[in-house]
């Protein structure tokens, strides 16, 4: 038994939300391991939350109404506003949005910390919504890495790495079970272990027509890669692609109706490395089948 | 002087999660976007007090916390939208099905009846995933009370899921992944 104090429901909610001081989280985690009671509380508490999340999260993917794109961007705009603008420490939050019907992959602040703004040289100033339309979708696949790579806190939607290996593969299954349904694809978690990079987990993101996803992979060095999946277009199959955006290289394809970008801050070779991983693995998905079981012979 | 272009960008990108936010203290999908349309007129009319070095969403969120308010007091008849009512629009909507609809549908009725200062810190931390101090920012109170309010929203929730029966910790898990 441990001498430790029993944590009120306060501190076992601010632990849930990682709220508490270091030694305090941890002093509640030890407790937790001891008392099962407890630790199914909380478990409820985040399927409550998991459960709140996943039924207001569908209001990210409505289009922005017209009225308030008007809103924000009517009244004029000043000519030396973009001159003055100052700079920004942190990426502010968020970066796609529909606009009638149509992606921007309007991206803020995230130049400022450390990448070269080349990254991002398509982001127009003054802001005409129009010409926004034609990015390609590789290039919004780099932008997504933009975003949320250097997140430290809410990298992902979806966590695989946090709690005990049974949590972690429920989540894996609920995050493949639900991108799947999203994007109408069968999607598969990728396995990079074999590369040195482990899944840290994944989002849903808008794109052009509808959703899209981004599965995010870390190695030991904490350098992430990130995989941005996604319906194409009818129709347009295209070989294996390299390019670079800014300080960032992806290769891209589309093959039997899925369309993948692999982005990452790596030299060419080991992307290419990486992305052979998935390419080989995402060959099942063109006729998904069950797992094989061995014949009863 | 007009707000420049790349408030007004920051202000875009924080529609969608300002929607949600509406969405969850007013649930009806037209009163929600009046919040919304209110948070952003407010936002750019006083785009000369945010400060660049925070966060946007925190201080929009802020707006829409006291706008709602506002709107709260000035019309006292407001009530909350019927939880049956709310079911259905949910309903209606395009959700993810892969995930237990029978607690999504009785969270939401639930969430409905909690007062509103456990519902607004609990959907900052879990939903909108604030932290304990952005969420006392934007509510504009000490981060204890947001400790303890979150965690007497957490228990009010779940009493109202599983009914009054279940007090204390020992809990039946009724509950499906």
């Amino acid at each position: 038994m441990t001498t430790a104090q029993h944590p009120d429901l306060q501190q076992l909610s601010a632990w849930l939300d990682q709220a508490l001081e270091p030694a305090e989280q941890a002093h509640v985690e030890a407790w937790l391991r001891e008392h099962p009671a407890d630790a199914a509380l909380t478990r409820l508490w985040a399927a409550d939350r998991d459960a709140l999340r996943s039924r207001l999260e569908t209001v990210l993917d409505e289009p922005v109404p017209p009225a308030m794109l008007q809103t924000v961007a009517g009244g004029g705009r000043s000519s030396t506003a973009a001159a003055n603008a100052p700079r920004w420490r942190r990426p502010a939050m968020a970066a796609g949005l529909l606009l009638g019907g149509t992606l921007l992959g309007l991206l803020i602040g995230v130049g400022a910390v450390t990448r070269s703004p080349a990254s991002f040289a398509a982001l127009p100033l003054p802001w005409r919504p129009p010409a926004l339309a034609a990015t390609s979708w590789p290039h919004r696949a780099a932008v997504a890495h933009a975003v949320y790579a250097p997140e430290v806190r809410h990298p992902v939607e979806v966590n695989v790495v946090e709690g005990s290996a049974a949590e972690q593969k429920a989540q894996e299954e609920h995050l493949a079970r639900w991108l799947g349904k999203r994007l109408n694809l069968p999607v598969r978690l990728y396995d990079l272990r074999p590369q040195g990079f482990e899944l840290v987990g994944g989002r849903l993101l808008p794109d052009l027509a509808g959703p899209s996803a981004q599965l995010m992979y870390q190695n030991s060095a904490g350098l992430r890669v990130t995989l941005y999946l996604r319906r194409p277009e009818a129709g347009s199959d295209t070989a294996f692609q390299f390019q670079r955006e800014g300080d960032l290289n992806l290769f891209y394809w589309i093959e039997a109706g899925f369309g993948v970008a692999l982005v990452g801050k790596l030299p060419r070779e080991q992307l290419l490395a990486l992305a052979n991983a998935v390419y080989r693995q995402a060959e099942p998905n063109i006729n998904p089948t069950p797992t094989p079981k061995p014949p009863a012979s | 002087m007009q707000a420049p272009d790349c408030f007004r960008q920051q202000l875009l990108a924080a529609i969608p999660r300002l929607r949600r936010y509406a969405r969850s203290l007013v649930f009806d999908v037209g009163s929600a976007d009046d919040l919304v349309q209110t948070t952003l007129e407010r936002g750019l009319s006083h785009w000369h007090q945010f400060d660049q070095r925070r966060d946007m969403l925190v201080w929009l969120l802020s707006i829409a916390h006291n706008a709602f308010l506002d709107q709260r007091r000035r019309d006292a008849r407001l009530s909350f939208v019927d939880p049956a009512q709310a079911n259905a629009h949910q309903d209606s909507q395009r959700a993810d099905p892969g995930v237990d609809i029978g607690l999504r549908i009785d969270l939401l009725a639930a969430l409905a009846r909690l007062s509103l200062d456990h519902r607004e810190p609990l959907l900052l931390v879990s939903v909108e995933q604030l932290s304990y101090a952005e969420c006392a920012e934007v509510l504009g109170i000490p981060i204890g009370t947001v400790m303890s309010r979150v965690s007497r929203a957490r228990s009010a929730l779940r009493e109202l899921l599983d009914g009054p029966q279940r007090a204390d910790a020992s809990p039946s898990l009724r509950r499906v992944i």
